[in-house]
């Protein structure tokens, strides 16, 4: 019988990670804005370490980050959905539409638009997964379709939403607004999951290997139709939660938050090959970019610089992240 | 064999090279000479990969000289080491696929006329003088894309010698190619030696060793165990400098009998829409049931077909008599099959992620229905990993193992689901001869404990070491079977390569 195979023996023992700390994407975001927050204390120590200051960042940053935990989710799994800003602004305006023109109730109104953006996003899922069109452009195409809609139905916008529905975006609880309460609720129960249940589990091993993970037994295509539904049904909330929360569907009103969220949820640790990413780094991502748009409001800096800088943080995290990270 | 005078191309003295925590090389010497096909042989993880990066000037050795024609080199880049006529073929191909075959043998350096356009009729020209040189018949005009792996290959060679390389470099060059393709590539080896090119030679396979190879060089653990003419050591002599044990395979002593009254799993008209055709067999529980043929004749497709990854157009599986329906692999895993992919690093590992999360891949329900409890799962990875014998658990994530070992974690993720029928493809190929006396032990154990084994080999002395039934594929048709007393390496091939002179259409 062979002594040993050619590789060198290491002692069988150790088996948990190791403890100490290593500088990864999402430690260096956090340090980051931890460096900014002490700044803009000093700066500016009346207005900006304010509970009021608090809770608009928290209110600004809340609806993308419910995006960005549907999208963290895509992203794991090797794909990305460009269609969720037109998808936050046609379920708002097709919600807001069913409650004005077609005077349905909100209590059936609001399932009705949850349920078309479910809908969207198993279309998007189906021509990922089972046509095999390329996610990029299987959603460019949808985030298309679904800006037409959204403008063809609500023209410019739908205004005066009735007042049992706007409500539901603007009561406050304990303080906080309730955007700021879904982002919460949706981001505990999406870590908890993502991070922990066999299901969510799998959408890792897809993006680390689609084909291994078919081998492995993984239903790769329901997978990634289940993981649009859920992208298509919470940007369709958040869409909604915006609507209610200005009383107001806006036809333009997701224009942009595409790219935005998957630049957050690449600044928290996830790669757009797959196989990463988690949601507290997806939130950590979220909160920098809305942190820095704050801080640009109080340096009364126009609000370009926030982009440039958010666009230079983007491409040195993920660079440096490359040269300490994956040096084999 | 070498009738030309022995000029010495490259001389490698003393060559020295550590990485962290692993000494890759000690004190290696290597000489090649123009004109000859040299091997070189080794374990996995024996340095050889290690030193043909420094020849190629991925990186620098650490101690020792490089004289190519006696003068000394160093190669700073890879540029240098093509500079200096140093080409590499190695198994991943590094060719630009959507690319033409002419514009990927003069790749960044086509013919150009005035304005700095390409000059597409003396591309076309200069490529086919030197596919002609290497006697490759191929149309330039083909994009790389549509070419079989065989042709790649071609393209590669072709790109070295356009080059004008001195020596070539090929790593593995058989390990993917058909019989009648590794016949047209020892062709073009012997022309290329006839030009006086040194070409060093790296192989699993002994029998091409002593067929191509002029002389022979032997790394093990990093240390240089000599230089041989081919025609001084034996087969046995080789193989005991390799593994620094005596090496042979053990015979099957008798065949395991059938216990069961019907067949575990019976494959019945089973075609699909491109390759297999009305496919009858029956495999029994408590034997390894082998699948022999050619590369192309549709064993990975038919396993790929009984494992539901594959969609078949007519025909029936049953086990144990009953008609199943599999549309996915996921429905096969819970109707009890398995199935060990060909390409492990393709189409079986994570390679990103760590020894546990590739180990419990396919078992996931075995850690907790809704919640995943991650701490079973490395606890029972690190169990298995220590009862198969791999070492380096620390590994971060699965791309750092040597190939046995990552094919120990294949084996461990389905032993973990412990799948009555386990279809196993091409279980050895690129593994080291320690690691594959393992997986053999495992497979014969498996079969002992009552398991339906399917086979898949491409390496005959595995099939008739291991099988109690070798049935041969050709052409996507079941070719026939060979009885257990009438095997033998011709036999198989025989039968696998009978002349057909009808094409199957459908």
């Amino acid at each position: 019988m062979p002594e040993s195979t050619s590789t060198p023996i290491n002692p069988p023992a150790p088996v948990t990670r190791k403890g100490g700390f290593r500088l990864t994407r999402e430690t260096v975001l956090l340090l980051l804005m931890l460096a900014a927050i002490i700044g803009a204390a000093v700066a500016f120590p009346r207005s900006f370490p304010t509970w009021a200051n608090l809770t608009a960042l928290l209110r600004n940053m809340a609806l993308d980050g419910v995006m960005g935990c549907g999208m963290v989710v895509l992203m794991v799994s090797g794909v990305f959905d460009l269609s969720v800003g037109s998808m936050f602004s046609m379920v708002g305006v097709l919600t807001a539409w069913m409650m004005t023109s077609a005077g349905l109730p909100p209590v059936l109104a609001i399932p009705a638009g949850l349920a078309i953006a479910t809908l969207g996003g198993i279309l998007n899922g189906w021509m990922v997964a089972k046509v095999k069109v390329n996610a990029l452009i299987a959603t460019l195409g949808t985030m298309q379709v679904f800006r037409g809609i959204a403008v063809l139905v609500g023209g410019p916008g739908i205004a005066n939403l009735p007042p049992q529905f706007s409500r539901l975006g603007q009561t406050e609880w304990l303080g906080l607004q309730s955007p700021i309460w879904l982002l919460l609720v949706v981001a505990v129960i999406g870590q908890f999951l993502l991070a922990r249940t066999r299901f969510f589990r799998k959408f890792y091993y897809i993006g680390a290997n689609p084909k291994a993970a078919l081998l492995s037994g993984i239903s790769v295509e329901h997978m990634q139709i289940f993981a649009f539904a859920l992208m298509g049904l919470l940007a369709g909330l958040a869409g909604m939660t915006f609507a209610a929360r200005v009383a107001t569907a806006t036809s333009t009103s997701g224009d942009g938050a595409e790219l935005r969220i998957i630049t957050a949820v690449i600044l928290g640790g996830a790669s757009l090959s797959g196989g990463r990413g988690t949601v507290w780094g997806t939130l950590a991502g979220v909160l920098f970019i809305s942190l820095i748009n704050n801080i640009m409001i109080f340096a009364r800096l126009s609000p370009e610089w926030q982009s440039i800088i958010i666009g230079c943080v983007l491409v040195i995290a993920v660079g440096m992240d490359r040269f300490l990270g994956r040096k084999k | 064999m070498t009738a030309s005078s022995p000029a010495v191309l490259l001389r490698a003295q003393g060559i020295s090279k550590t990485f962290p925590g692993v000494r890759a090389l000690h004190q290696v010497n290597l000489e090649v000479r123009s004109g000859e096909v040299h091997a070189l042989l080794g374990e996995n993880g024996a340095g050889k990969s290690t030193l043909m990066h420094i020849l190629a000037g991925v990186f620098p050795p650490d101690e020792g000289s490089l004289h190519i024609d006696g003068k000394a080199v160093s190669f700073i880049s890879p540029q240098a080491a093509q500079a200096a006529g140093v080409a590499m073929v190695f198994q991943e191909r590094s060719l630009a696929a959507p690319l033409s075959v002419a514009e990927n043998v003069f790749f960044g350096r086509q013919p150009v006329g005035r304005w700095g356009v390409i000059d597409r009729p003396r591309l076309h020209r200069d490529t086919l003088a030197v596919l002609a040189e290497l006697d490759i018949q191929l149309d330039p005009h083909n994009a790389v894309e549509d070419l079989a792996p065989a042709e790649q290959q071609m393209v590669e060679i072709a790109k070295a010698l356009s080059l004008k390389a001195r020596l070539l470099v090929l790593d593995e060059p058989t390990s993917t190619l058909t019989e009648t393709e590794t016949t047209t590539l020892f062709r073009v080896i012997g022309r290329l030696r006839d030009r006086g090119v040194g070409i060093i030679y790296i192989s699993h396979r002994m029998a091409e060793v002593f067929k191509m190879c002029d002389r022979l060089t032997v790394l093990r653990d990093g240390e240089d165990q000599g230089t041989f003419e081919v025609g001084e050591i034996s087969e046995e002599q080789l193989i005991s400098r390799m593994v620094g044990r005596e090496f042979c395979y053990r015979q099957a002593e008798q065949v395991r009998p059938v216990t069961a009254p019907t067949a575990a799993l019976e494959i019945q008209g089973l075609s699909d829409r491109t390759l297999l055709r009305d496919i009858n067999f029956q495999a029994h529980a408590g034997q390894i049931t082998a699948l022999a043929g050619l590369a192309g004749s549709g064993r990975t497709e038919l396993a790929l077909a009984i494992f539901g990854a594959r969609p078949i157009t007519a025909g029936r599986i049953l086990i144990h008599g009953r008609p199943v329906s599999i549309r996915s692999p996921r429905e096969a895993i819970r109707a009890g099959i398995g199935y060990l992919p060909e390409d492990r690093k393709e189409a079986g590992l994570f390679l990103e992620m760590g020894l546990a999360p590739n180990f419990g891949a396919a078992g996931l329900d075995r850690f907790g229905c809704w919640w995943l409890d991650d701490r079973a799962m490395e606890e029972q990875a690190a169990a298995a990993a220590t009862r198969l014998r791999l070492m380096n658990l620390r590994a971060q994530s699965v791309h750092e193992l040597s190939g046995g070992n990552q094919q120990k974690i294949m084996l461990a993720r389905w032993l973990l689901v412990q799948p009555p029928i386990f279809i196993v493809d091409e279980p050895t190929r690129g593994i080291d001869i320690g690691a594959k006396m393992e997986v053999h032990e495992l497979l014969r154990k498996l079969a002992d404990d009552g398991a339906t084994v399917i086979l898949i080999s491409s390496e005959l002395p595995e099939v008739l070491s291991l099988a109690d039934r070798i049935l041969v594929m050709r052409e996507g048709r079941l070719a026939g079977e060979i009885p257990h007393a009438q095997a033998t390496e011709e036999s198989i091939l025989r039968l696998a390569a009978l002349p057909h002179s009808t094409h199957a259409h459908a």
